[in-house]
């Protein structure tokens, strides 16, 4: 008992002096407690159906950030590991009867086995040229999926997939939950070890390799875990959708989770899952200009870049946030001295 | 037999038409310091990216402690125990200059198994502050002057905790009081010892520099490059002296 009592008070010390001192952190707080008890008083079907998709699509968002915002290898095909990932978890589910359970980590690695099938040709290539190869792999996996009618189901896909879970509350905290440890866990491994030799591949990617480290192994690492990630949400999608179609492969796929990464703001994690919290339901809000839709997301999007170039959520931050000159630490912009170090803030 | 620390035979590497390194030998022991000079374009950068495997030569071999090195990676070069400076500068600009020696930490030369971020983070400190930059350790790379980021070039180098240390001009670009630290601090990393956490044998070193009255206090011998070809070798005393190097350095008839 005394020890749960000191495990609570530790809990409320950090809530109090690590969590309840940036607004930043206040928000994302407040977006756990929201997206968890929101079922609770609000049963709109529609409303959850577009929460569970737009969690299913922010694992893939935060994925490419994993992979090009923080390791800078800039991927321009990421439908390719959510494709696979649905397609191998249907596959799986319809012709071998494995459950959602089993189908969607088995689909996943099947997306890491493709990350690295992608990943070793593409590791001499930088940039552009690496843009436009990778953009090249889903439209190659298209044209297998339309090649072989009689596996994949052609235009049509495989459909008649057994349930993510019986009830509409169940899956829409299945694909919660999944999204917010899968989140946490990407943001872990980018504040690691790890993470730190991600930034510097981006950065300068010689200059990495003359200090010693194998960049090779961490950019096919980058790759599969990359990988892994988007294969789990295409398996959710799938399972949630009740069929893995071409949709899930389409360029226009690829270039959305670019357009909700680099909006909320690139090598950051909350960025591209903010940015798809924020423009997947607008697109569903825009259905009442059906013609303009696209003209009207477009604009937002165009304008917010505009006076927001390095993301949303970014800008966001550095309004309300001040770095301390000294110590580094970030403070509420209403403060004059550091909390830690009460060095005056300018 | 005793093993020549490091020994190069006959290194060639021509860029098409250009012969940028010829037919170049020597050795060096392990308690040398060694000055690598010759004027612009003579090959010096040339030769030390071969040894780092960052250009792979035509011909010839580089033995480094008794293991052939010619043909295998950076990396592995690096974690074999030689690593090299870069003469424009190479930070991660956007990360803080702690990470950026945290980088080398994360070797697996200098990595002890299952060693911890915090104490990483300790021995990238003395790192730090053996360079002399440790104050500003929490500032974006982007935000140091020139003479910093050369200090924080040798910091990276130092923290892989390298047998042969291959520094780019390090002189380069720092003011006569900075080059006067420098130079000692260069002197003292050559005679090992620990720094902090950070045990260092006292690596060996192969220095490219221009600014001769610096270099020739602390090097033990030199050899002289020009046209990627070694026209001399031996103590600072007889190349000042040597007519070739005089030759190379101011055309003929400057005696």
């Amino acid at each position: 008992m005394d020890l749960i009592l000191f495990y609570f008070r530790k809990l409320l010390t950090i809530l109090k002096n690590e969590v309840l001192v940036l607004p930043y952190r206040i928000a994302v707080l407040l977006f756990f407690f929201i997206l968890l008890f929101l079922p609770l008083w609000m049963e709109d079907p529609y409303l959850l159906r577009i929460l569970t998709l737009t969690s299913i699509f922010a694992i893939l968002a935060a994925s490419w950030d994993l992979l090009s915002g923080f390791t800078g290898q800039m991927n321009f095909g990421h439908a390719l590991f959510f494709g696979v990932g649905a397609y191998g978890a249907a596959l799986l589910n319809k012709y071998a009867g494995i459950p959602p359970w089993g189908t969607i980590p088995l689909g996943a690695l099947t997306a890491v086995l493709a990350g690295l099938i992608i990943g070793i040709p593409c590791l001499r290539l930088r940039g552009t040229y690496l843009a436009l190869t990778t953009l090249a792999f889903p439209i190659i996996l298209l044209g297998l999926v339309f090649a072989l009618p009689g596996l994949t189901g052609g235009e049509l896909g495989i459909s008649g997939i057994t349930r993510l879970a019986k009830s509409r509350i169940t899956s829409y905290y299945i694909a919660v939950v999944v999204m917010l440890g899968l989140c946490t866990t990407m943001w872990k491994i980018t504040d690691s070890k790890t993470g730190i030799i991600f930034h510097a591949i981006r950065e300068d990617e010689l200059a990495v390799r003359a200090s010693g480290i194998n960049t090779t192994r961490y950019k096919l690492l980058a790759f599969s875990l990359s990988g892994f990630f988007a294969g789990i949400s295409g398996g959710l999608y799938a399972h949630f959708m009740r069929v893995a179609g071409p949709s899930t492969l389409e360029v226009s796929l690829s270039f959305q989770v670019v357009i909700w990464a680099v909006f909320g703001g690139i090598a950051t994690i909350y960025g591209p899952v903010g940015g798809v919290f924020l423009l997947f339901p607008l697109m569903e809000v825009l259905r009442f200009w059906q013609d303009y839709r696209i003209l009207m997301f477009a604009c937002i999007v165009l304008f917010t870049l505009l006076y927001m170039p390095d993301g949303l959520f970014r800008w966001l931050r550095e309004k309300t946030e001040k770095e301390c000159p000294r110590c580094k630490i970030r403070n509420v912009a209403f403060r004059d001295a550091c909390r830690i170090c009460t060095a005056p803030l300018d | 037999m005793t093993q020549p620390f490091l020994e190069i035979k006959n290194l060639t590497k021509t860029f098409g038409g250009l012969r940028a390194v010829h037919n170049v030998s020597f050795s060096m022991e392990r308690d040398q310091i060694l000055g690598l000079i010759g004027p612009n374009g003579a090959g010096k950068t040339t030769l030390l990216k071969l040894m780092t495997g960052i250009l792979k030569p035509d011909e010839g071999s580089i033995r480094f402690m008794g293991k052939e090195i010619v043909g295998r990676k950076t990396w592995e070069i690096v974690n074999l125990g030689i690593t090299c400076t870069f003469q424009n500068m190479r930070p991660f600009r956007r990360l803080p200059i702690i990470a950026n020696v945290m980088v080398s930490c994360l070797s697996p030369r200098a990595m002890k198994k299952g060693e911890w971020v915090k104490r990483l983070e300790a021995k990238a400190m003395d790192a730090l502050e053996f360079a002399g930059i440790s104050d500003m350790a929490l500032e974006k790379a982007s935000t140091l002057s020139q003479g910093d980021l050369k200090r924080l070039e040798v910091a990276r180098a130092v923290a892989t905790e390298p047998d042969l240390l291959l520094l780019d001009e390090p002189f380069g670009g720092l003011s006569p009081a900075e080059t006067d630290l420098m130079a000692k601090s260069i002197k003292r990393l050559h005679k090992g010892g620990r720094f902090g956490r950070l045990h260092s044998e006292g690596p060996a070193m192969i220095i490219v520099e221009h600014k001769l009255q610096w270099l020739m206090k602390i090097v033990d011998r030199v050899i002289v490059l020009n046209f990627g070809t070694l026209i001399a070798s031996g103590t600072p005393d007889e190349i000042i002296e040597n007519p070739l190097v005089i030759e190379a350095y101011l055309g003929k008839g400057g005696i």
